[in-house]
């Protein structure tokens, strides 16, 4: 086993006794197959069992294991050290967010929107279950399939600055999911969800940045998806006007 | 709302976002000039619509602002602003190719063959446009 180390600076930050947050370094051993999150657990199991942050799948699933590696949005699961050594590693908690400790983030508000724009099938009548499910063709299923992988990461939301600087706007992921659902053969809710979508803090405050998608590691592409969903609200909005009964 | 297992009662430190935000990145800065890029088309649009009001006031107001014109500061300007245009329809173009889905069938065209269509449509119809007007 090599002798090699790397330095880790992470964010600290005790709300019973700091008032800001500050860094602290850590000099740990380097293994080229570690990612960060290994080189975050080695400093709690061997350094430093005071050090907060969260993690649970180690595979790139779950989505908790989110933080800012060297200023960007990363899972830490998912990123290498040997992609940094022999230069430092600066880990800090998701931009963006409010801390709750060292590298926690405060995720309430992403749960909120979340839960705002109705991430599941919406039936305006549920047909009995002795009728059987919902069928769904590949075609169907092709349509949204891609805004269906997000796994509530949040990264996009950190590296979405209109959430930065405007905090109702409801952001790259709910609006995704929602668009998911808009477009999912099965589902009715489209004008529930466009009281939320279509609301000023919805879709109109997206200003197409991008870097949602580019930082997104499941290949979402919640900017499309944002982008999309402005043109169905407009074509919605048209035939509302100009069609006899609102187009319905 | 609080959630279980998120927030609780404890201080949560809320960071300033800075207003230089747009200098950290190579691609927030991309987009910052994406979006000055209209401020210099709109001065050419401004410019090009007080010329066509001077037209209609006859010859010597025209050709006043036409000389004005040829200075170097507007010239200059007309530079700026045409970088500014050139970069905006490409990421015009850029944009559109992610947000229409274009199908025929089962076959969903690819962002880049869009864009490459769009850049190619764009750059013969501009050079049939200045043929037009410089009569080449």
């Amino acid at each position: 086993m090599s002798d090699a180390t790397i330095t880790l600076s992470a964010t600290r930050y005790n709300p019973e006794s700091d008032a800001e947050p500050s860094t602290q370094d850590y000099r740990i051993p380097y293994r080229e197959d570690w990612v960060v999150l290994d080189a975050l657990n080695h400093i709690k199991d061997e350094v430093d069992e005071s050090l907060s942050y969260r993690w649970s799948c180690r595979m790139g699933v779950c989505g908790s294991c989110g933080m800012m590696v060297n200023g960007e949005p990363k899972l830490t699961c998912a990123t290498f050290l040997r992609d940094y050594y022999p230069d430092p590693i600066r880990v800090e908690p998701l931009a963006n967010f409010g801390i709750i400790r060292d590298l926690v983030i405060d995720m309430d508000d992403f749960m909120d929107k979340l839960k705002a724009v109705k991430p599941w099938i919406v039936r305006e009548e549920e047909k009995p279950v002795s009728e059987g499910e919902y069928l769904q063709s590949p075609s169907e299923l092709k349509e949204f399939k891609q805004f269906s992988m997000c796994i509530n990461c949040m990264l996009c939301y950190s590296a979405c600055p209109v959430y930065g600087r405007e905090q109702e706007f409801i952001g790259p992921a709910a609006l995704a999911l929602g668009h998911r659902y808009n477009l999912d053969s099965r589902d009715q809710g489209n004008d529930e969800r466009a009281e939320v979508v279509a609301s000023s803090q919805g879709i109109w405050e997206c200003t197409f940045v991008g870097e949602c998608s580019e930082v997104c590691p499941k290949d979402v592409d919640p900017a499309a998806a944002i982008q999309r969903t402005k043109v169905a609200a407009t074509q919605h909005w048209f035939k509302s006007i100009l069609m006899p009964f609102g187009g319905k | 709302m609080s959630h279980p297992g998120t927030s609780t009662s404890s201080k949560v430190y809320r960071p300033e976002m800075s207003a230089t935000w747009w200098l950290k990145s190579r691609s927030y800065f991309l987009f910052m000039m994406r979006e000055l890029s209209s401020v210099f088309i709109a001065l050419f649009v401004l410019v090009y619509l007080y010329e066509l009001f001077l037209l209609s006031k006859g010859p010597e107001a025209y050709g006043d602002l036409r000389e004005s014109l040829s200075r170097p500061g507007a010239v200059a300007l007309y530079g700026v602003a045409f970088l500014f245009a050139v970069y905006h329809t490409v990421t015009w173009f850029q944009a559109a190719s992610k947000i229409q889905v274009l199908r025929l069938g089962d076959w969903t065209m690819p962002g880049w063959m869009m864009l490459a269509g769009a850049l190619g449509a764009w750059i013969v119809i501009s050079a049939a446009v200045a043929a037009y007007f410089l009569g080449a």
